[in-house]
This record gives C-alpha cells, structure tokens and sequence, in this order.
C-alpha cells in the first residue's frame, strides 16, 4: 500500500512536517504529494493549526528598516517589462490586477449598463454583482466569472483557454477568508459559457475571497479538488 | 476581522498583486517570522535574507501552498521555518553544535533567549492554555526534544548530540510526543 493511503503515516508525516522534523528530500516529496491528495492537506491544516501557538511563544524580533526597502525592490518596485504587444496589452498588465480592471469592464460593466439601458434610461446604477478575474498559472489573465448577487446564473468567460484532457472538465471553487475550499460546480467547454446554479449567488459566493478552476474527472462531484488549479483570482462584490 | 481572517485576506490580496496589502502583510507579520527564522538561523542578517526570500516567493505566488491549504499566520511561520532550515543547511551544511566565532568566544548553536523560554512563555499565555496543557503533560526531555526540532529547526541527530541521547530514542521521542499531543488536545477539547 502507498503511505498516503494510510491515514496513520499522513499523520505521522504531516505532523513531522508541520514541527520540522521531516527533512530534505522528504520533506519536499511530501510537499509534492499535498499538491494532488487532499487528505495529506487536511491533515497539515490541522497540524498547523494545533501547534501554531508554539511559533506566537517565541517573543517578535522587529528587522532592520533596510529589509522591507531590499523586499519591495525585488517584488512591488520591480520595473515592469516594456510592452511591445497590441495596444490593448497594456491594459491588462501586470496581470491579473489589470486583468480585473478589464474584467470589471467588460464583464460586467459594459454588459450591465446595456441591460439598464434597455430596463430604463432613468436608472444607470449598476445592480449588485459578484466578479472574479481569475490568472492563469502563468499569471494571464485567464477566465471572468460574473453573476448578479440575487441570480442564480453565473456567466463565464475564457480569456485564456487551458486544454482539459478527454473525459474531464474545468470545474469552479470557491475558496474563504481562510482558504477553506468549496465546490460551486463544473464548467462548460466555451469562450462563453453559463452555469445555472441551485442557491442565489449571494448565498454561493458570499464566503468567497477568491475563485479557482482545476480540471476534474467528468460527472463526478469531487469534495476538494484532486488537481492544481489551474486558474485562480478574486472574487469581488460590486455594491456598496 | 480575527487574526487568521485577516492575514488570509491580505494573501489573497497579494494574490492579485496588491502591493498595499503585501506591504500591510510586511508590517503586520515581520516581527513574528523573523523571530521564526533568528531562532533557527541564529544572526540577524541570515535570518533576513530568510525573510526577503519569503516574502518573494508570496509576491510571485511560489510559496508552495496545496490546493487548500489554509494560508494562515500559522502557516508562514513553517513556510518560514522550512526556508530558514533549507538556507541554513545550504550555507552550512556541516553546522556544529557548538563552535567559537572569530573573536575566540564560544558559541553554541541553540542560544538561549535573554527572557523566559518559549515554553515558559506559552505557558504563561491564557489563550493558548489547551496546548500548554498538553505540553507541559509530556514528559520534560521528549518535550524539550521536540521544542529543539521546532524552534531551532535540529534534525534528530542534532538533538541526538545535543542531549546525549541515542538516535532512535530522539526519533521515538518526537514521534510519540506529537501523537500524545493530539490524543490530548483532542480529550482537552
């Protein structure tokens, strides 16, 4: 039997793992494993969480003031690369923070206020939505997610198309505060598809931090996704 | 918003490349991992190097979370530890217990903390007093065992040497310290 079909050994592992007792290779291999079994990352959360008080028992060490300055250098200050695409490339870049600025207006925006210009030129506010604009792995803008905070139908988008092999399919996740995980449903195969859902948006999404996509066997139901994700961004609320 | 809202929050800010809320997640939790990664590295300067590497990997999403993994206050401070223990083994990999510095003066790797012990201190946190419980339960040297691993990251046969114990009993030690943890926390709770 392979260890991470044994619940005693994911315990044991993810316990070494959590208090560091578990080593090179085997710590990376095992790191590998939680990236596709669920159950070897349920059980490092609840390691994690049992002994995070030991890490708040060690008194805060404040760093030297040089050390956030040499951080943003290489992350937030990092000069962007020119672009030398289309006109519109710009708009989408850095991706996927653009990729929401673009998101919010062509997927929900531009579509709305033509709605409520056929409803009514008397009334332009835009009606409560939820938006997601969701990277690809590669950090491209990928798939917009939309729907209206009483609807029960979620229209997508696929900006960035991913080859889903035959016999699976995309299917959408809701992850929490937290980054608890919960499943919303599969997607259609389309630049523009639509999903129907069984509760209110609001009651489907309003938990939701973020939205992911991970490619899952057809006609199943999965619990957690048994994949990477292979798009993943924000989910906004737009209201006040 | 709680601690753990909170910082899950700002990581999936950061996600999107939020710099606000990557330099809030700075402010909010340097002082915490770099106390992580100065137990474990034992200088300031490595330990901050411990520390830019982070907080990159967060910024360009290669901080290795699974799918579900709960990206908490908690969980930085082993992604912290991991790094810290990995950038150390690679600098140096034959890293004695004990050791004297350039001046001459002797140097031991697990220097002890001016103030209280960590045990002592979480002892003394209300909060936090089921696992407290639970530890102070265990017997003093698989605990002390234990506490070597997490906070200044030894590998067993580090502690093996350090306490003057065989191998396997260090192995057994910590092994059976972490399940006794959990039967307990769990009848605690």
């Amino acid at each position: 039997m392979n260890w991470y079909r044994n619940p005693s050994a994911i315990e044991q592992l993810a316990a070494a793992y959590v208090a560091g007792t578990l080593r090179g290779p085997a710590r990376r291999r095992f790191a590998a494993a939680m990236q596709t079994r669920p159950a070897l990352v349920a059980a490092v959360n609840e390691w994690t969480r049992r002994l995070g008080p030991l890490h708040e028992a060690l008194p805060p060490q404040e760093p030297s003031a040089a050390l956030w300055n040499r951080i943003a250098k290489e992350t937030t200050q990092r000069a962007a690369p020119a672009a030398t695409r289309s006109w519109w490339r710009p708009l989408l870049a850095p991706a996927p923070a653009g990729a929401l600025v673009v998101g919010l207006l062509v997927g929900t925006a531009l579509p709305v206020v033509w709605q409520a210009q056929e409803r009514s030129r008397r009334d332009m506010e835009l009606p409560d939505s939820y938006v997601g604009v969701l990277a690809t792995r590669e950090g491209q803008p990928g798939l917009i997610v939309s729907s209206l905070r009483k609807g029960r139908r979620v229209d997508i988008k696929q900006v960035t198309p991913v080859d889903v092999p035959a016999g699976h399919t995309l299917y959408l996740w809701r992850i929490d505060k937290a980054g608890a995980i919960a499943p919303v449903g599969p997607l259609p195969q389309g630049k523009f598809v639509h999903i129907d859902l069984d509760a209110p948006a609001e009651e489907v999404f309003f938990p939701a931090v973020e939205l992911a996509v991970s490619i899952e066997p057809a006609g199943v139901r999965p619990a957690v996704p048994s994949a990477p994700f292979v798009y993943r961004g924000l989910c906004g609320k737009v209201w006040r | 918003m709680d601690e753990r809202d909170e910082v899950g929050e700002l990581l999936a800010r950061i996600g999107l490349r939020d710099a606000q809320a990557f330099e809030t997640l700075y402010r909010r939790v340097a002082g915490r991992l770099m106390a992580v990664a100065l137990r474990v590295m034992q200088d300031r300067a490595a330990a901050e190097d411990v520390l830019q590497e982070v907080f990159a990997a967060l910024w360009n999403r290669a901080d290795g979370a699974a799918p579900g993994q709960h990206r908490t206050l908690a969980w930085l401070c082993v992604v912290t530890r991991h790094r810290a223990i990995d950038l150390l083994r690679k600098r140096r990999p034959e890293e004695p217990l004990h050791w004297r510095d350039a001046q001459g003066e002797e140097r031991m790797h697990d220097v002890p903390a001016d103030d209280a012990s960590p045990m002592a201190r979480l002892l003394a946190r209300e909060d936090d007093a089921q696992l407290a419980h639970c530890m102070g339960e265990l017997e003093p040297e698989p605990r002390r065992a234990l506490l070597l691993a997490f906070h200044d990251g030894l590998t067993h046969a580090e502690i093996a040497q350090r306490m003057a114990r065989p191998l396997g009993t260090v192995k057994a030690w910590t092994r059976r310290s972490l399940l006794r943890l959990k039967g307990c926390m769990e009848a605690v709770a």
